[in-house]
């Protein structure tokens, strides 16, 4: 984890400019999953804070993220936004929170980085309430050969030089963890996705 | 610009740029199976750099899945083609920005048909 947050500090100050067609692309998309958040929002994954404009104002956000140079460049944009938002560093597969904490956890492409993602969403799942939504706006390997190949043979590219995943089973990787998914929604092909899933309490 | 407009205007552009590298590279050679697996990897290592220029722009994915089949697909075509007596340059870039097109048309098409689901 520790050459994760290395390598993502060393990213930090380019981010904003490797993201910003990304962002062009997604906004609608992610203000139309984000319109629902509601009650204590916990945000894995804050980054510089990009996706902060698209969520709704007046929620009560505690954002976290393992990147000291991550959060730093959050801060402007955390503090633009109607409504509070606590930030504080902190790894998403090993959180400080108790059991229960959080009515919505949200992930904007963070299960594609973290290096255990299904330990990092049975932990998600531990500070949700039973009751809570996990919000996901994630990209996952495509089931289509041609984009999976592509995806694979990119994936190495990343991984060497962000630490970034193409090539991650996420909704497999939710439903493993314990979670039920119950909307789910391509945003491009079906590789970037807009997911809500809850906690399978059965 | 459009953002699906533009996607058009960086297939077409990545394939006439893929053929013409190929062709200049790979004209001199006759052995078809040779020039197309060589045109292939031109194709490839050539978009790479490409990509990572265009994806801040343009988006990450909406980039490198397009210019992945068009870097290997219109390489190889490419490749292929420039082996054939008395095409002209022309003829083979002009192949290749049709090529460009046509993918970025079908992921278009693809898309839309994702996205509806």
């Amino acid at each position: 984890m520790s050459n994760n947050k290395k390598s993502y500090d060393g990213v930090a100050k380019v981010f904003d400019y490797f993201r910003a067609g990304d962002m062009r692309r997604w906004g609608p998309d992610q203000l139309a999953l984000f319109k629902n958040l509601h009650g204590k929002v916990l945000y894995i994954g804050i980054g510089t804070g990009q996706e902060i404009v698209n969520f709704p104002p007046g929620l009560d956000i505690t954002a976290v993220d393992m990147s000291y140079e991550m959060l730093k460049r959050s801060q402007t944009r955390a503090q633009n936004y109607h409504g509070k938002i606590h930030r504080c560093q902190m790894d998403a597969q090993t959180t400080g929170f108790r059991d229960n904490t959080f009515d919505t956890v949200v992930t904007v492409c963070v299960l594609c980085s973290v290096n255990e993602p299904i330990n990092c969403l049975q932990e998600l799942k531990r500070v949700l309430k039973p009751d809570g939504e996990l919000v996901m706006f994630e990209h996952v390997l495509s089931k289509n050969p041609v984009y999976g190949l592509i995806l694979k043979s990119m994936s190495h590219i990343t991984e060497f030089m962000e630490g970034t995943y193409l090539d991650r089973n996420t909704v497999e990787n939710a439903e493993a963890a314990g979670f039920n998914i119950h909307s789910h929604k391509n945003v491009y092909l079906d590789i970037v996705k807009a997911l809500v899933a809850k906690p399978n309490i059965g | 610009m459009n953002l699906k407009v533009a996607d058009f205007f960086i297939g077409t552009f990545a394939g006439g740029t893929v053929a013409m590298v190929v062709h200049l590279t790979l004209s001199s050679q006759s052995n078809m199976l040779l020039t197309m697996v060589l045109g292939g990897l031109i194709g490839m290592a050539l978009l790479l750099p490409l990509k990572i220029l265009l994806m801040p722009f343009f988006g990450a994915f909406e980039v490198m899945i397009p210019l992945g089949i068009i870097g290997m697909g219109v390489g190889m075509t490419a490749g292929m083609l420039s082996t054939l007596p008395n095409i002209s340059g022309y003829a083979v870039i002009a192949w290749g920005d049709l090529a460009g097109f046509i993918i970025a048309g079908i992921i278009y098409f693809s898309n839309q048909r994702y996205t509806e689901q």
